[in-house]
């Protein structure tokens, strides 16, 4: 299939499903893995047709051109390693919500959501990009207000309409960037043809700092995490946020590098915001998927200072750091989740001593705590120390203070393994039988392999990610 | 040489003729059909003062199809009558150059629309009849009186819209404007239009506000737009406060309906808003181009809009967000054809709203308005509240199930049409420019 068929094929595919399979038919689950695995591997084979520099032209369609408008697909090696990661965690979602009740409906929204992201990093047309980046709302609207918990409406629609609000800005930046560039192509763009750089960073800024999100901007987040099924969480927080820092990225820091330089202490100072506000929120919550979601927000943080160094070796950290959040997250989500789901309750205090009774989900559990609070020998490490060290190389020694903001995040991990995992046997858990679907439990497995596996080697990671930003290669490389 | 707007006249007469029949309705789709063809051909009226536009084209076989669509789900022999008579003026409308020949064809538009609505069969709907009628009289003396002071300053009937600066013809136009904002409900010339089209017959709610809006919109701006674009420092300010206070009223009394037929009429309201920032962008280059998407967008998604409520009314007695809980579970292809419609309401991508929208406030951004157009999206954004709300009843809410009360195939036919047709000017731009 061609790149573009990877786009439209979904969207109309997920219709055609949808109208003709219901309740629990299983045809769009295999469908969707079918299509996922597709989706991989023509995502990994994009890295042997990238140029060494610039993009890969994947054919333009559509064309207006009174308008500046077409569908213009070029991919480079950043959104080719967004499009890995993107489809390797719609097959491991997938894989996680076999036991789905409505499952006929719920796949056919999945395959929908992956041509949508599928075209957000694959388009180069700011119009047309915005067109996806919009369309990723629908199937999430109605996944977590349909799969969702007990206040799923509530989430889902305040959800809908905070993003939808912050990508009005967006879509007033792009129309200031035709008007005074004369283009929708984001790859013929540059700083130096625009006449107001610093509304346009603005717009821009504010408008994908809430997809992230960044502090003020994250309060849709914690709703829509907890209130969404555990699969659909690790699809919030492992495709839909990266999709904010890769449009932080490449249309913030790469499109106007000069204003961005200008307030690079404003991403910054947001970046240490969210980071610390969202660790102590953590601290805090007996709420075991609040703590999660807060923990999430806390490590988009990180990426967010790593962006604002705005060098090689930070952007570098910034894109490992946002991967490893993807690998780190995804496993807590689902298994709080489960322990949800079998419990009846969310609180910490109803838990407790669930190694003794599910030993081999409380051992994934700890690793990917232990990632996330950043133990040597996980992504986490990697991710953390890599993002400390570029920051202080760009803004003083000082940003040390981001280790205690790690401390807080050990703090918050331990306890909730304390009162979760060990601890004194609860009555409830006593009662429960954590028994789990095996492809459910696969998903599990090959997060953690991937959590030890670039823990130990990162370097097969960064030989993909560092060319990535290699027009900063001046500035020195990352590790 | 037949023109359309004469094939859909004579249609029209003829077709009292087969009341009763089974032959109306093959009789009226087959007009339409030749319409449709005679577009195609770029006929023109045979009268003076009406031309042929080109650039309106695309909209006059929208046209055509939609009110095709129309044409289907009506099961009514006089409102199928009247909808080939609604065609034929808005043919001829879409057609006027000179300030007479426009007149002539909006008052024809305006008197069947009248018409229309008078059928009348409960309280509500002779309230919502006798409004119009009311509100309709008063713009049309208004409009009279704007032309005299024009005239009186100096104006030509015969000849296309033009100013030389005089004050009295100044006055005349910005007063015609005012009595012509009454039909496109721009706020404060709107009251009438919410009882209007919430309590008429859903299918002539959708003709009133989606399809005779979206031409007299696109006709309006086709005869002022190039004296609007001559007084720049009086048009700019005084259209644009009208534009953000359609929008964000509108908007906002929507949030507090819970009748879909008055949510309707509401975003009503809020799309004249969107529309009359076309015209407050006259200057750029693009306000043309948007104003003939939003019109086409319009007509598809109202239309679409409108019969789907038809449908689900007589289907299953739908009249509030209550009655339309759990819609999903009993009609599933009736619940995800309304929800399109609302989606490309609301303005969510690869719908025709969205591009339309796009282009229209793109517009705005090219004449320097900025400003403007960041309310606007605010209350495009604003407005997701109570089309998702609807939206939510529909899929999230539990509901029970409704017993089927008749069965109408003709219709869903037609809500198909009107589906195809806002997703195909949702994706594919390059039909209209």
């Amino acid at each position: 299939m061609s790149a573009v068929e990877f786009v439209f094929v979904p969207l109309v595919l997920a219709l055609v499903l949808a109208l003709f399979f219901r309740g629990d038919s299983s045809v769009s689950k295999y469908t969707s893995l079918v299509l996922f695995g597709f989706m991989l591997s023509f995502s990994v084979g994009l890295f042997e047709q990238l140029p060494s520099e610039g993009y890969l032209d994947l054919g333009t369609y559509l064309s207006v051109s009174a308008f500046g408008f077409e569908l213009s697909l070029q991919v480079d090696m950043l959104s080719s390693i967004m499009l890995v990661l993107t489809s390797l965690l719609l097959i491991l979602v997938a894989l996680s919500s076999w036991s789905m009740k409505n499952q006929a409906l719920y796949y056919a929204l999945l395959i929908f959501f992956s041509g949508a992201i599928f075209g957000v990093f694959m388009s180069t047309n700011f119009l047309w990009f915005f067109i996806f980046w919009e369309l990723t709302l629908v199937p999430m609207y109605f996944l977590v207000g349909v799969w969702g918990a007990e206040k799923r409406i509530y989430a889902a629609v305040k959800f809908f309409l905070y993003t939808h609000v912050a990508s009005m800005f967006i879509l007033l930046a792009f129309f200031l960037i035709y008007k005074e560039a004369g283009t929708f192509d984001m790859t013929l763009v540059k700083e130096s043809m625009l006449l107001s750089p610093v509304l346009i960073w603005w717009l821009l800024f504010v408008g994908f700092a809430v997809k992230m999100p960044i502090f003020p901007f994250h309060t849709w987040l914690p709703d829509a995490h907890v209130q969404a099924p555990a699969p659909i969480s690790v699809l919030l927080a492992g495709v839909l946020l990266k999709m904010g820092a890769y449009a932080m990225i490449r249309m913030v820091i790469l499109l106007l590098p000069e204003t961005s330089h200008q307030f690079a202490w404003v991403i910054l100072s947001a970046g240490l915001v969210s980071f610390f506000y969202a660790a102590f929120m953590a601290l805090q919550e007996t709420h075991l998927k609040k703590m999660v979601a807060y923990s999430s927000i806390s490590h988009m943080g990180l990426v967010v200072i790593a962006i604002s160094t705005m060098s090689y070796a930070g952007l570098s950290a910034a894109l490992f750091e946002m991967i490893g959040h993807a690998f780190v997250i995804a496993p807590l989500f689902l298994i709080a989740g489960f322990f949800h789901h079998k419990t009846g309750s969310w609180q910490m205090g109803d838990m407790g001593g669930i190694m003794q009774r599910a030993p081999y989900l409380s051992a994934i559990f700890v690793l990917a705590g232990l990632g996330a609070l950043g133990l040597p020998g996980t992504m986490g490490f990697v991710g953390e120390l890599s993002v400390l060290l570029s920051a202080m190389k760009a803004h003083g020694m000082w940003v040390v203070v981001v280790a205690l903001g790690s401390m807080l995040g050990a703090g918050y991990i331990i306890w909730t393994l304390r009162r979760v995992i060990y601890g004194e046997m609860s009555e409830v858990v006593a009662k429960t039988s954590f028994k789990m679907n095996i492809f459910e439990f696969f998903s599990l497995v090959v997060f953690a392999l991937f959590i030890i596996l670039f823990g130990i080697f990162p370097s097969i990671l960064f030989e993909y990610i560092n060319p990535a930003f290699a027009q900063f290669s001046s500035l020195g490389g990352a590790l | 040489m037949i023109d359309q707007f004469s094939l859909l006249f004579a249609a029209a007469l003829l077709s009292l003729v087969f009341h009763r029949s089974w032959f109306l309705k093959p009789f009226t789709l087959m007009a339409f059909g030749g319409a449709f063809y005679l577009s195609m051909q770029g006929s023109s009226v045979g009268l003076a003062g009406f031309v042929f536009n080109e650039s309106f084209k695309v909209f006059e076989l929208v046209l055509e199809v939609v009110l095709f669509a129309y044409i289907l789900h009506d099961d009514e022999d006089i409102s199928i009558t009247q909808t080939l008579f609604l065609g034929a003026s808005s043919l001829l409308l879409l057609q006027a150059q000179t300030l007479l020949s426009f007149i002539i064809a909006f008052e024809s538009l305006s008197l069947i629309s009248v018409v229309m609505v008078s059928f009348i069969k409960t309280k509500a709907q002779a309230e919502g009849a006798v409004k119009m009628f009311i509100a309709g009289s008063l713009a049309t003396g208004i409009l009279f009186l704007g032309l005299v002071s024009y005239v009186m300053g100096g104006g030509v009937l015969l000849a296309p819209l033009s100013s030389d600066g005089s004050f009295f013809m100044n006055v005349g136009v910005f007063v015609m404007l005012a009595a012509l904002f009454y039909k496109l409900t721009i706020v404060p010339f709107h009251s009438w239009a919410i009882d209007t089209y919430a309590l008429v017959r859903h299918n002539h709610a959708g003709l009133l506000s989606g399809v005779a809006k979206s031409v007299a919109a696109l006709a309006i701006f086709h005869i002022f737009s190039p004296f609007l674009a001559q007084h720049l420092s009086l048009s700019v300010p005084l259209l644009a406060t009208l534009a953000v206070v359609s929008m964000t009223l509108g908007n906002t009394l929507a949030l507090f309906s819970k009748n879909i037929a008055k949510i309707l009429a509401y975003s009503s309201i809020v799309h004249a808003g969107y529309i009359l920032v076309a015209f407050v962008a006259v200057k750029s280059s693009m306000a043309d181009e948007g104003i003939l998407y939003m019109a086409i967008a319009y007509i598809f998604m109202q239309s679409g809009a409108f019969l789907s409520l038809d449908i689900l009314q007589k289907n299953y007695a739908i009249k509030t967000l209550e009655d339309i809980q759990g819609l999903s579970k009993y009609s599933p292809a009736l619940a995800f054809l309304f929800t399109l419609q609302l989606f490309s309401l609301a303005g969510i991508p690869l719908l025709a709203g969205f591009l339309a929208k796009a282009v229209v406030f793109y517009a705005g951004v090219d004449a320097g308005l900025w400003w403007l157009v960041l309310i606007a999206l605010l209350n495009s954004a604003l407005s997701v509240a109570y089309y998702a709300w609807i939206i939510k009843s529909i899929y999230f809410d539990e509901g029970k199930a409704q017993e089927k009360l008749v069965s109408t195939p003709l219709a869903m036919v037609a809500q198909l049409i009107l589906a195809v047709g806002t997703v195909w000017f949702g994706v594919y731009a390059g039909s209209v420019f």
